[in-house]
Parts: C-alpha cells; sequence; structure tokens
C-alpha cells in the first residue's frame, strides 16, 4: 500500500473515531436525559418542546400532563401543581397541530398518567403532515427505537451542546458559559423544568398585552386584503375526521384517564373578526366546536370547559397581546376555572354555551372600541 | 440530493466513483457516459420532473452549437442562429423563473388579476448561462468540436449542476477527455476529501449554526431593535459566506476525487478593500461570466467613464435580478452597482492616501466596503422591500436598542464568525490548491507536519457529518 493511500485509511479511521468520542460524549452527558436522570452534571433544559419534551416524558415524575398550543405555552407547572393539586408535566407545544398533540400525549400516556389538562383550538385540527414527514419532532427519539437512538448520538447539535453543558459544569469556567448559553445559539439554557417557556423576569407584561395590540391585530386581520386567511384551512368534514383520530382515538383508547379539555378565552374580537370579515368561516368554527362539544361530553372520562364565553376576561382587551394570546395574569385565572369547575360545560345541553358566545359576539359593537 | 445528506456520502458518491474508476480500465467514454447518467440521478432524485427540461436544453444548445461550429453558415446567419438560441434559453430561463414575479408587478400596476404559479427548476439559472457561454464562445469561433458525451457532462457534471461553480467548457471539457482522470489518484481522493469535508464543515458547523441569529431581525415575526437588527445582518452575512463557500469547496472536493479541477469561486471576501476587490473575492465565476458575456459586450469601459458606469448598473442590476425574481434582488445588484460606480470614481479622482497613513486608509476601506456588503445583504435577504428597510432603519437606531445580557452574547458569537472569516486561511490557501496548474496539496508540508494535518482535517469531517440536519438547504439551491 503506497503512503497516501495509507493516509486515505488513516483520515478515514480518524473521522470514524472522533465520530465515536462525540456519540460517547452525548451518551454520558445525555442533554435530554434520554438514557437517564441528570446526575454527572446538572441538568439543563431547551425551550424547543418538539425536542424537549422526548427527554421530559422520560425523566421527570408526573401524574397530569397539559397539553396545548401557544395558549398554553407560558403556564407554569408550578402553578398548575398549587392550584389544581397535581404533579404536572407540561408539554404544550407552541403552533401545534392534533397530530403532534396526539403523537406527543400517547408517548406520555405510557407513563400511567391520571389526568390529561387539554387546551384544545379548532384549528388545531387542520390537515397536517403525518407525525413521521414532521422534521421538527423527533418522532423516532419519542418511541425510543434504534433510527431513533442512532439520530440522537448521532448528531453534532447534540454532542456541541453536550460539550457545552460539560464546560457549565467546570467551576472556573461556570459563569462566563452560563452568561453565554442564551438558547438561541445553544439550546440548553434553563436549569429548572419549571422554567421551560416561562415569560422571562422582567418580561415587558404591559407592553406585550394590552388592547391597543389586540385592536391593532383586529384592524390587521379584518382588512379586505387579509381576511381570506381567516378560513384558511377551515374545512369542516377534514377537521371532524382528523379530531375524530387524534383526540376521540386518543380518549377512547385511555378510558382511566380523567381529560379534562378547555375551549381557550379567545378576546371577543376573534370572533367578531369572523362576524365582519368572514361569516362562513364563523359557521364553520361554530358547526365543528358544537360537535366536538356533543362528541366530548359523551365521554365520562371527559370533562369540557368552554372559557370563550368568560366576558370578564375576553371583553377586556388589555388581556390581549392579538386577538387570541391572553396574559400570563389570564394563564392563572384558567387555572382557577378549572379548579372551581366553572364554565364547565354541561352534557345534557352541551351547545349552550357556544350559543352565549354567538349571542356575545352580535351584540358586540367595535365602534365602542374604537371610540 | 444535497451534498450534506446522507445517502450522497455515504451512497451515491462512493457508488459513483467506485463506477468511473471501473469503467476507465476499459474505455475513456464509458466513465463519461456513467458520470452523466450519475448526474441525472442525482438531479432526479429530488428534480425529477424537469429532468426532461434539462435534457432538451442541452440537446438544442448542443445542436445550435454544431451549427455554429461545423455548419458552413455565413455571417449574418451565424448571428441569426446565435440570437435563436440565447433568446430560447432566455425565454425558458424567464419563463420559469421571472413569469410570477412578471405577473405580480402587472397586478400590482394595472390590477390584471394574473395568477401564476410555476415550480423553479433547481439549477436552472447555472446551467442555462454556462451554455449561453458556450455558444456565445462557438459564434466567436472560440470552441472545438466537442462530442455529446462530454459536452452533456460539462452540463450535468453534478458538483456544480445546482448551484455553480458556473463551469467554462475551455476548463472543463479537456479535463474531460483526458485519459489520466480515469484511474483513481489516491492523492487527488484524499485532498478531495479533505477538501470537502472543510465545506462540509463551514456548512453544517458554521453556517447552520448561526442560523438562529439571522431569524432576530429576518423571520416574518421580528421585531428587531437596533443591536438585534445589526446582529441578524451580521449573522446573514456569514451564514451566507460560510454556506456559499460551504458549498462550492464541498464541489470542488466531490470532482477533484474524480480527478477533475473546479475553479475556485470564492477567496476570502471579506479581506477586500474595495468592491471591486471584493467582486473578485465573491462568487468569482459569476464575476467573470458577467464581465466575458455582458458586461464587455455592452461596451464595458471602452465608451467613454459614463457609459461605463451605465454599463455597471446594467450588469449588476441583471446579475441581482439572475439570483431571484424579487425587486429585493435587484435593489442588492443596483446597490452594488453604485458602489462599483464609486470606486472607479473615487480611484480616478480620489486623492491618495500619504505613505505615513497608508495603512490606516487601507483598515478604513477595510471597514468600509465590509459595511457597504452588509447593508447590501439586508436587500439580499429581506422577503421585501418594506421589511429591508425597517432592518435597516432598526440599524441607524440606537435609541431602539436594549443592549441586554443575551444580546452582548449573541454578539460574542457572531464576533467568533467575523474572526475566522478574516483571521483564518481559506480553503484553497491551506489544501495549496492551484486551479490554473491542476496541483493540489504541495504545500501541506513535510510529511512530519503531515500527520496532525490530517487528523485534524479528519475530525472536522467527523463533525461535518456530525453536523448534519434533516432540514437544512443551500441557500444558493434557490437562485
Amino acid at each position: 500500500m503506497s503512503n497516501v493511500a495509507k493516509d486515505l485509511v488513516r483520515f478515514l479511521a480518524t473521522s470514524a473515531l472522533v465520530m465515536l468520542l462525540a456519540v460517547t460524549l452525548t451518551f454520558v452527558v445525555d442533554p435530554l436525559q434520554i438514557f437517564r436522570r441528570a446526575h454527572l452534571f446538572a441538568a439543563m433544559y431547551s425551550q424547543d418542546s418538539r425536542m424537549q419534551d422526548a427527554g421530559l416524558i422520560r425523566s421527570q415524575d408526573f401524574d397530569t400532563v397539559f397539553m396545548g398550543t401557544s395558549l398554553a405555552l407560558h403556564f407554569r407547572q408550578s402553578d398548575i401543581d398549587r392550584v389544581l393539586g397535581v404533579h404536572s408535566l407540561k408539554l404544550s407545544l407552541n403552533g401545534s397541530t392534533s397530530v403532534e398533540q396526539n403523537f406527543v400525549l400517547a408517548a406520555a400516556l405510557e407513563r400511567h398518567v391520571k389526568m390529561v389538562l387539554w387546551e384544545m383550538d379548532d384549528w388545531i385540527f387542520h390537515d397536517a403532515p403525518g407525525i413521521d414527514s414532521n422534521v421538527y419532532l423527533p418522532a423516532d427519539l419519542y418511541r425510543r427505537n434504534l433510527g431513533g437512538v442512532a439520530s440522537y448520538l448521532f448528531s453534532g447539535a447534540m454532542a456541541r451542546e453536550s460539550a457545552w453543558i460539560l464546560a457549565r459544569s467546570i467551576p472556573p469556567i461556570e459563569k462566563p458559559v452560563a452568561w453565554l448559553t442564551t438558547g438561541v445559539i445553544f439550546k440548553f439554557p434553563i436549569d429548572r423544568v419549571d422554567d421551560i417557556n416561562v415569560l422571562r423576569p422582567g418580561f415587558d407584561v404591559a407592553g406585550t398585552y394590552n388592547a391597543k395590540k389586540s385592536f391593532a391585530a383586529f384592524k390587521y386581520i379584518t382588512d379586505p386584503v387579509r381576511s381570506i386567511y381567516l378560513a384558511d384551512g377551515a374545512d369542516y368534514d377534514r377537521m371532524v375526521r382528523n379530531f375524530e383520530r387524534d383526540a376521540i382515538g386518543l380518549i377512547a383508547a385511555h378510558p382511566g384517564v380523567t381529560f379534562e379539555i378547555y375551549f381557550p378565552p379567545y378576546s371577543i374580537l376573534q370572533w367578531v373578526a369572523m362576524r365582519d370579515a368572514s361569516p362562513g368561516t364563523f359557521e364553520q368554527v361554530y358547526n365543528f366546536t358544537a360537535y366536538v362539544s356533543r362528541r366530548l361530553t359523551s365521554f365520562r372520562n371527559v370533562q369540557l370547559y368552554d372559557f370563550r364565553e368568560a366576558s370578564e376576561v375576553t371583553h377586556d382587551l388589555n388581556n390581549y397581546a392579538d386577538v387570541i394570546h391572553h396574559s400570563p395574569t389570564i394563564d392563572l385565572k384558567v387555572l382557577s376555572w378549572l379548579a372551581e369547575g366553572k364554565y364547565l360545560v354541561d352534557p345534557s345541553a352541551p351547545t349552550a354555551s357556544l350559543d352565549r358566545l354567538k349571542a356575545q359576539m352580535e351584540a358586540y359593537r367595535v365602534e365602542d372600541v374604537e371610540r | 440530493m444535497l451534498f450534506n445528506y446522507y445517502p450522497f456520502i455515504f451512497l451515491f458518491l462512493p457508488i459513483a466513483l467506485i463506477g468511473y474508476f471501473a469503467l476507465g480500465r476499459f474505455s475513456h467514454l464509458a466513465p463519461v457516459i456513467w458520470l452523466v447518467l450519475a448526474s441525472l440521478a442525482f438531479y432526479a432524485v429530488s428534480n425529477w420532473q424537469f429532468v426532461a427540461l434539462l435534457l432538451a436544453s442541452i440537446a438544442f444548445n448542443y445542436l445550435i452549437g454544431w451549427l455554429l461550429i461545423a455548419a458552413q453558415l455565413r455571417g449574418g446567419v451565424r448571428f441569426g442562429v446565435l440570437t435563436i438560441d440565447v433568446a430560447g434559453d432566455l425565454i425558458v430561463l424567464g419563463t420559469f423563473k421571472y413569469a410570477g414575479f412578471l405577473a405580480t408587478n402587472l397586478n400590482a400596476i394595472f390590477g390584471a388579476g394574473l395568477s401564476v404559479h410555476i415550480l423553479l427548476p433547481v439549477g436552472i439559472s447555472f446551467y442555462t448561462f454556462t451554455q449561453i457561454a458556450f455558444l456565445v464562445d462557438a459564434y466567436r469561433g472560440n470552441v472545438a468540436r466537442y462530442a455529446l458525451p462530454h459536452y452533456a457532462l460539462f452540463v450535468t457534471y453534478f458538483p456544480h449542476l445546482i448551484a455553480g461553480p458556473i463551469l467554462h467548457h475551455r476548463d472543463m471539457i479537456p479535463q474531460f477527455e483526458a485519459a489520466e482522470s480515469k484511474s483513481p489518484n489516491p492523492h487527488l481522493i484524499l485532498c478531495g476529501l479533505m477538501i470537502f469535508a472543510i465545506g462540509l464543515f463551514k456548512k453544517t458547523g458554521l453556517a447552520d449554526g448561526i442560523q438562529p441569529l439571522v431569524a432576530l431581525a429576518f423571520s416574518p415575526e421580528a421585531v428587531p431593535s437596533f443591536e438585534q437588527a445589526w446582529i441578524g445582518a451580521l449573522a446573514y452575512t456569514f451564514q451566507l459566506y460560510f454556506d456559499f463557500s460551504g458549498y462550492s469547496d464541498m464541489a470542488i472536493g466531490i470532482s477533484l476525487m474524480f480527478g477533475i479541477f473546479l475553479p475556485l469561486n470564492f477567496n476570502s471576501p471579506y479581506k477586500a478593500t474595495s468592491i471591486v476587490d471584493f467582486w473578485r473575492r465573491w462568487h468569482m465565476t459569476l464575476s467573470q461570466f458577467l464581465r466575458d458575456y455582458l458586461y464587455i459586450p455592452l461596451g464595458g469601459n471602452r465608451h467613454g467613464r459614463v457609459l461605463r458606469y451605465v454599463n455597471l448598473m446594467i450588469t449588476m442590476g441583471l446579475g441581482g435580478l439572475w439570483h431571484g425574481a424579487a425587486w429585493t434582488f435587484v435593489a442588492w445588484g443596483a446597490l452594488h452597482g453604485v458602489y462599483l460606480c464609486v470606486n472607479h470614481v473615487w480611484t480616478h479622482f480620489g486623492p491618495a492616501a500619504p505613505p505615513r497613513f497608508a495603512r490606516a486608509a487601507e483598515w478604513a476601506a477595510f471597514v468600509l466596503t465590509f459595511l457597504a456588503v452588509v447593508v447590501a445583504w439586508v436587500f439580499f435577504r429581506a422577503d421585501s422591500m418594506a421589511s429591508a428597510l425597517s432592518v435597516l432603519s432598526k440599524m441607524v437606531d440606537p435609541t431602539q436598542g436594549s443592549f441586554g445580557r443575551v444580546e452582548m452574547a449573541n454578539m460574542m458569537f457572531v464576533a467568533v464568525y467575523a474572526g475566522i472569516a478574516w483571521l483564518a486561511p481559506n480553503t484553497q490557501a491551506i489544501m495549496g490548491y492551484h486551479h490554473n496548474n491542476r496541483t493540489v496539496g504541495e504545500t501541506l508540508g513535510a510529511w512530519s507536519r503531515r500527520p496532525a494535518f490530517l487528523y485534524v482535517s479528519a475530525a472536522v469531517l467527523a463533525f461535518g457529518i456530525l453536523g448534519i440536519q434533516q432540514h437544512s438547504e443551500f441557500i444558493y439551491f434557490r437562485f
């Protein structure tokens, strides 16, 4: 063998060796705590719920899981535990679809869960790609199959995060490394599970949630140029099919688990926007949620809450950053309503709350707000 | 198929190499045909619906080339044939790339209500330009007659097909015809692997790593502060460089394994001390194409200063439009046209720096050039003119700054990237790659130094492969 050929073999062998070292580092540090709870190094957590949840489900103790979209993202687990007397794990996924929520919940329900708290938007049931086509959610890692574990261990990003977490545990450089860990370049900046995706201290709540911003959002989405997007993806038959598959399928398969499901308190402007700019969309949403309410309340292990009619919150536009996203104060309000059983939908009149919401919407006058 | 894709690295490339060299033992033509087929397979994996268009383009241009080279046509007829060909190529390119843009503008002006949704064939801008250059040279009488397999390989050669470098037939086809490239050369394969490793690491380790900072300024929901706008603009400046130069390195490295030397596309562009200098270092094969086949035919600098500036503006404006069907790209090109005009005016009329201030002047020129390039990249990256102007307005308004810990920490990461781009030697300097001399790896030093270099570059390959993400395309694929 010539010297160059030997160099070539040496080059390829060294590459393989370095990869094995990186794999070993990821296995030992285990940033997502897939293989074991953190004990050699301090546990660190990421804001990227689609990735982080795969580890949380394995590493945390819980009897209740909390699922939802961006409207359920900023809740604190400690608040849920305190108000509802449970031991919860927040799994909410920003901008998630029912396909994702169903998949993550199903993985969590393998861990002897007693209760599922579920913030349910109607639009999560729009058509979405299958879970294995979703590049942002590592489905195989949730399944813990060979492909999932290999993609975790052979990930340069995970090796880099592992090295960073390792560096953070070395006392002389701990502080500068922590200072540089912002969650943007290095993805594991959080050292308490309770702090995952909560608003950071000093966050400008009043500047983010106020009537000016929510009304500006209303004007934006009702602009004739954009109002067509209010109906984007809303197809009644498909939404019913997805709801049956992703929500009813899960509920029916777990009769021993209590599902506390709530429709979140959108601001009244969301409904008024549909009334004024896209009445057909409101009709679709009305029909769909009427169907959903009837179906959910037919299950013994489901309690359904409809907070959309909670006018003391939904009519106060200072609670909102746009037409749907409410402030952390309302997070606590939602928990207290759940604890008190307020706005619980009566199985004998599953659409009564929806009709009260419709009456509120029809009576609402935008001109009063503008003045 | 992408270079940063496991099936490409572990399946396609080894099979292509083995088949090429195995066939090279029996024939000089068979490996060429094998590479054409491999290149078409490479293209078809993610663009199967446009393979027919690619083949039709090759057939059309080869036929016209044959008419210009071999047929005894008179001057006027020859010009007519060339005109038909260039028009044909540009009509196809225009239809696929610019019809939607045209419809959008007609709708905006006349309320025409046109709706055009045409998928862009990947690589069409590159293979169209490559072939136009071939035919213009054929018309000028600067081309010998090439066999169809060699011409087809010149167009489809997979290391360059999708995002360049833009190849020149005089450079490439003689290499495809050469017998020595058909047998494996372990030295070239090793050097090719090392260059590929550097390119892959630039892409997966550097460009993909800084992407989250770009989003601070350019994501649709971003409302950047003063420093976030700067971090985003600077991060994109480095992301684009490491992404595209990484791609070009990978193309050069892959090609080298086949014994084929591709032209350089980058030469540390952010070390430039003028805009003219920048364009000699950035996307060099495009700059050369625009100079030889647009700027000089327009008249170049042969008809006085004013027309020279007009030609520069036209060349750069069209160069911008070549990158994408949007006004932001036109603005980017036009801005660089203005920069070049100012550069030439300054060179002609500006005072020379006194010798004792020469170093300071060079530093000032370097900083000014870099800032001008960053400002232009804002247009290149932004989704709309309004978005670009919004980011730029934030960049000049320090009162909107928060100067918090997160921003300062992020700025530190940008500084690391700047350090690499400004201070580190580039790939060709590290590897001693000389395209014109057809040499590589001769500057790696004595054997005693070589093992360390070998192991470091092996580690770079390992990190590059580990860094591969499922959802990471090369930025220049969409051009």
